[in-house]
């Protein structure tokens, strides 16, 4: 009876946590504890580093994979990304700021400089992406709670774009193109391609203010 | 361009999609201090990571994690902090698991306990060292303050390795410029001092670390001491938990 009950206990030990944790993963983008969360990293708490990369490591290399395609450089890239948070989180307003914001704006932006970078293709004039996730931006107040319904309504939302939208969503997040890179890529005029970015988002913006769709 | 238009492009100004004349003109506007755009701004972050988030969901390998902590020059050390509550859910489960919920009467008691972890599950370490306590087939339990009309209650687990967890609830209060101590009493020997701990309330959760074998101990006790502890117990004892039997 005694090894049986033990056998239980420790096969519920290993499932239930799993399972709860990646619910907990899910669930929001901006935690209730986040706040707390970016002043143990300020105050250098390494433990604190577990915590981030528990909350949002899987966001990250879901992300960075989509964007390099390839799992070791995802690893990689992941493991910048979480550097780089590490080492700019002073900067950070733990108050205001949404921190799952902006990891995931380093692991695209450390992705998309990897690509541009191994691809040569960085053309004069362009943005430096490292510029694009400096903490300052993320530490505007105001950011939002994101509930797994309203990713899930995002995700559908998405899936009813016409494909030219979908396409210019698509390169202008996974790939970082411009607007007048993408109007090159795919051969249109570039009013045309602000045209089917502007009604894109128009639409998931919507779709995530919970506004009907006209 | 008015705020209105300028709203329509902070997605792309924040994902570095624009012409550089279009960023130059948000960030001056931005600059002036606008506050409509600056909530626009901030909904235009939310709407950027609502996107990446959408990127199809890969696990990544166990191993990242240890690669992550180390880059920071830290290691791995189990559980985060979000883990906490799922934690002391999960050894709250063990408990009644590992007990066998064997009598309805024991019901009480497990809730007791359960509330006890839940009330002092601030402390991840202690959550993740009662985890380990409870999770492995070494551990021996025992318990105390059955039977007594309004006793401290709680539970006792040995194990060789990690030393021993107390889990009470319904302690008396220390009282000023007091504290618990726990006693570890070898069979016929003398008690050795298992540690001094606060109750949160009338409830504490303790661990003593360090290797000890369980067959040798056999009771588990906590008494009232002055502050900075005592060689030996001052009677009387609040808590005795005999082990093994
Ligand atoms: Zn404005």
């Amino acid at each position: 009876m005694r090894v049986f009950v033990q056998r239980a206990a420790m096969l519920i030990l290993k499932l239930l946590p799993l399972g709860l944790a990646y619910g907990i993963l899910q669930v929001g983008l901006r935690f209730a504890g986040d706040e707390d969360l970016a002043r143990r990293l300020q105050a250098r708490d390494a433990r604190a580093m577990a915590d981030l990369y528990d909350r949002y490591g899987r966001m990250a290399y879901s992300l960075i994979l989509r964007v390099v395609r390839d799992s070791a450089t995802a690893e990689d890239l992941t493991q910048e990304t979480f550097l780089r948070v590490w080492n700019r989180v002073q900067s950070f307003d733990a108050a205001k700021g949404a921190l799952g914001a902006w990891v995931l704006a380093v692991a695209r932006n450390r992705a998309i400089d990897h690509v541009r970078s191994t691809t040569g293709r960085m053309q004069a004039g362009a943005i430096g992406f490292d510029t694009l996730d400096n903490p300052k931006y993320f530490s505007v107040s105001g950011t939002d709670a994101l509930s797994i319904d309203r990713v899930r309504r995002l995700k559908s939302a998405f899936e009813k774009l016409t494909p030219q939208q979908r396409q210019v969503i698509e390169m202008a997040y996974y790939e970082g193109l411009s607007q007048s890179e993408m109007a090159e890529k795919l051969r249109q005029p570039l009013g045309t391609v602000k045209t089917w970015t502007r009604s894109a988002l128009q639409i998931l913006r919507n779709e995530l203010a919970g506004v009907a769709i006209a | 361009m008015t705020c209105q238009e300028l709203s329509e492009l902070f997605e792309l100004y924040a994902l570095g999609a624009l012409e550089a004349e279009e960023r130059a003109e948000i960030e001056a506007h931005l600059a002036r201090g606008c506050e409509t755009c600056a909530a626009a701004l901030a909904n235009a972050l939310t709407v950027n990571t609502g996107i990446l988030s959408l990127a199809d969901d890969y696990p990544p390998p166990k191993h990242l994690k240890r690669r992550v902590l180390h880059a920071i020059g830290a290691r791995d050390q189990g559980w985060g902090w979000g883990w906490v509550w799922a934690l002391g859910g999960a050894v709250a489960l063990a408990v009644a698991v590992w007990l066998g919920v064997q009598e309805r009467q024991r019901t009480a008691e497990l809730a007791d306990a359960r509330q006890t972890l839940l009330q002092v599950s601030g402390e991840r370490d202690r959550l993740t060292a009662a985890l380990q306590f409870l999770s492995d087939p070494q551990t021996v339990p025992a318990s105390f303050g059955k039977g007594q009309t309004a006793p401290p209650r709680g539970y006792v687990f040995l194990h060789p390795q990690m030393g021993v967890l107390l889990i009470a609830s319904n302690l008396p209060p220390a009282g000023e410029g007091k504290t618990y101590e726990m006693w570890v009493i070898p069979k016929g020997g003398a008690p050795r001092p298992a540690g001094l701990f606060q109750a949160e309330g009338t409830r504490a959760v303790h661990i003593l670390n360090g290797p000890l074998d369980p067959a040798t101990i056999g009771m588990v006790a906590v008494t009232i001491e002055p502050a900075a502890g005592s060689a030996t117990p001052t009677m009387p004892i609040l808590i005795a938990a005999p082990v093994g039997t």
